[in-house]
């Protein structure tokens, strides 16, 4: 059993991300704004496995998550696919410390861009009508999302990482 | 000499009972000039507990709270029957759900509350959820167990309101932010703050004469149009226990 979970960690983080989705945790927002938690395995799951992993697990990843919420007109899939080949591009890095900053920036880039294709949809969508200036206001929830997933990236990736690294080097 | 001496120490400023006196006397000056209303106020606070009236009021109170709750019922009775035969929507509704909120997401983008009522309980798509202060949203999705809810608050929703002060219809336009916003198609509809917002009459969405939120500010007119934010009456984000109203419009 233990051999299982160590060789198929990924996965069982996989599972993970949708239940914490749900979950939301109002302690850990800003503004009400959480942090965006697919990026934090995607991130990892792409440095690993390359470019077209990342491009798969990211859509796979969009699919779930946009079966969970209610947005039938918007969809979070091209944002996670770009970031799921930009993460891929990658290398890893050896210094333990410039890797943990360079998580967080990453993620922040990543979670920036989900973010902006989110809401040019929400735009876009409302164009015809005219008022889509009334949608500014909402640009504060991409700018809290990028400040907290930048902050937490650090933190879970980096352990996310080591735990992908360890489970693949027991595969081969 | 020291007789003297003693005779001069007992002058009448020297003796305890003089200042005593003069401080009455002071004290019944200051009476005589604010007319008494130390007494008054002194009266007053000690005669409170037997005053008449403190039972009466309450007795009052509550007979005033069973004649609103009559003509309430009364009031919904007739606007029942009125409706019916105008063939309007029913506002009230014979069945109501009471669900738990086990998910939400009240920040961010994705606006949405689950409950723990699903299809299995008879909860279907399109139906209305209430809370504490008014309309939260409509069903969205449901389960087997669950069902979702998108706030109005969600960017996905758009629903008809009636601004009661000015009869005008209007749209409530729903931002990813906490406040949504109330669009009016007319430039000179004279909306102000404090405006109470509830679900029109015309929606075919919602049934009428739901409590929704009050006028906030408004913002510059748009080319024919006047907007404004609307501060919701229901908190999606505190609220543990809804109703679902089963609506059939």
């Amino acid at each position: 059993m233990n051999k299982l979970f160590t060789k198929k960690s990924s996965i069982f983080c996989f599972i993970f991300i949708p239940i914490i989705f749900l979950w939301h945790p109002n302690w850990l927002g800003f503004l009400g704004v959480q942090p965006y938690w697919p990026l934090f395995w995607l991130l990892p799951w792409s440095m690993i496995n390359g470019s077209m992993n990342g491009l798969i697990f990211g859509l796979f990843l969009g699919l779930i998550l946009d079966s969970l919420t209610l947005d039938n007109n918007f969809t979070q899939i091209p944002g996670l696919i770009l970031c799921g080949i930009l993460f891929g591009r990658i290398k890893l890095h050896s210094d333990i410390l410039v890797g943990h900053f360079r998580h967080g920036l990453i993620c922040s880039f990543g979670s920036f861009l989900c973010g902006t294709l989110y809401f040019l949809q929400i735009l876009f969508r409302n164009f015809s009508d005219l008022s889509f200036l009334l949608f500014i206001p909402a640009l504060k929830n991409i700018l809290a999302e990028v400040f907290l997933t930048g902050l937490f990236a650090p933190f879970i990736c980096s352990q996310l990482l080591i735990i992908f690294k360890f489970s693949k080097r027991k595969l081969h | 000499m020291l007789d003297v001496r003693r005779i001069s120490t007992s002058r009448w400023w020297h003796k305890k009972k003089s200042w005593f006196f003069f401080g009455i006397f002071v004290f019944l000056v200051f009476v005589r000039i604010s007319k008494g209303s130390f007494y008054k106020d002194f009266y007053y606070f000690i005669s409170k507990p037997f005053w008449p009236g403190q039972f009466q009021k309450e007795l009052i109170l509550k007979s005033i709270d069973q004649e609103s709750l009559v003509k309430l019922n009364l009031l919904k009775k007739d606007n029942v029957r009125l409706r019916k035969i105008l063939s309007l929507q029913e506002s009230s509704s014979k069945e109501n759900i009471s669900a738990a909120v086990i998910s939400r997401k009240t920040g961010g983008w994705w606006r949405q509350i689950i409950l723990n009522k699903g299809s299995k309980d008879g909860v279907e798509i399109g139906n209305i959820v209430i809370g504490p202060g008014g309309l939260l949203g409509r069903v969205n999705d449901t389960s087997l167990f669950t069902s979702s809810v998108t706030l109005i608050t969600s960017p996905e929703s758009k629903l008809g309101v009636w601004v009661d002060r000015i009869q005008i219809n209007g749209l409530l336009v729903g931002l990813g932010d906490d406040l949504p916003s109330l669009i009016l198609y007319s430039k000179d509809a004279d909306i102000k703050v404090g405006d109470f917002v509830s679900s029109s009459p015309a929606s075919t969405l919602l049934p009428p004469n739901i409590p929704i939120g009050i006028v906030q500010s408004i913002d510059k007119t748009l080319k024919s149009k006047k907007t404004a934010k609307i501060l919701l009456l229901a908190k999606p984000q505190v609220i543990d226990w809804v109703q679902i109203l089963k609506v059939n419009i």
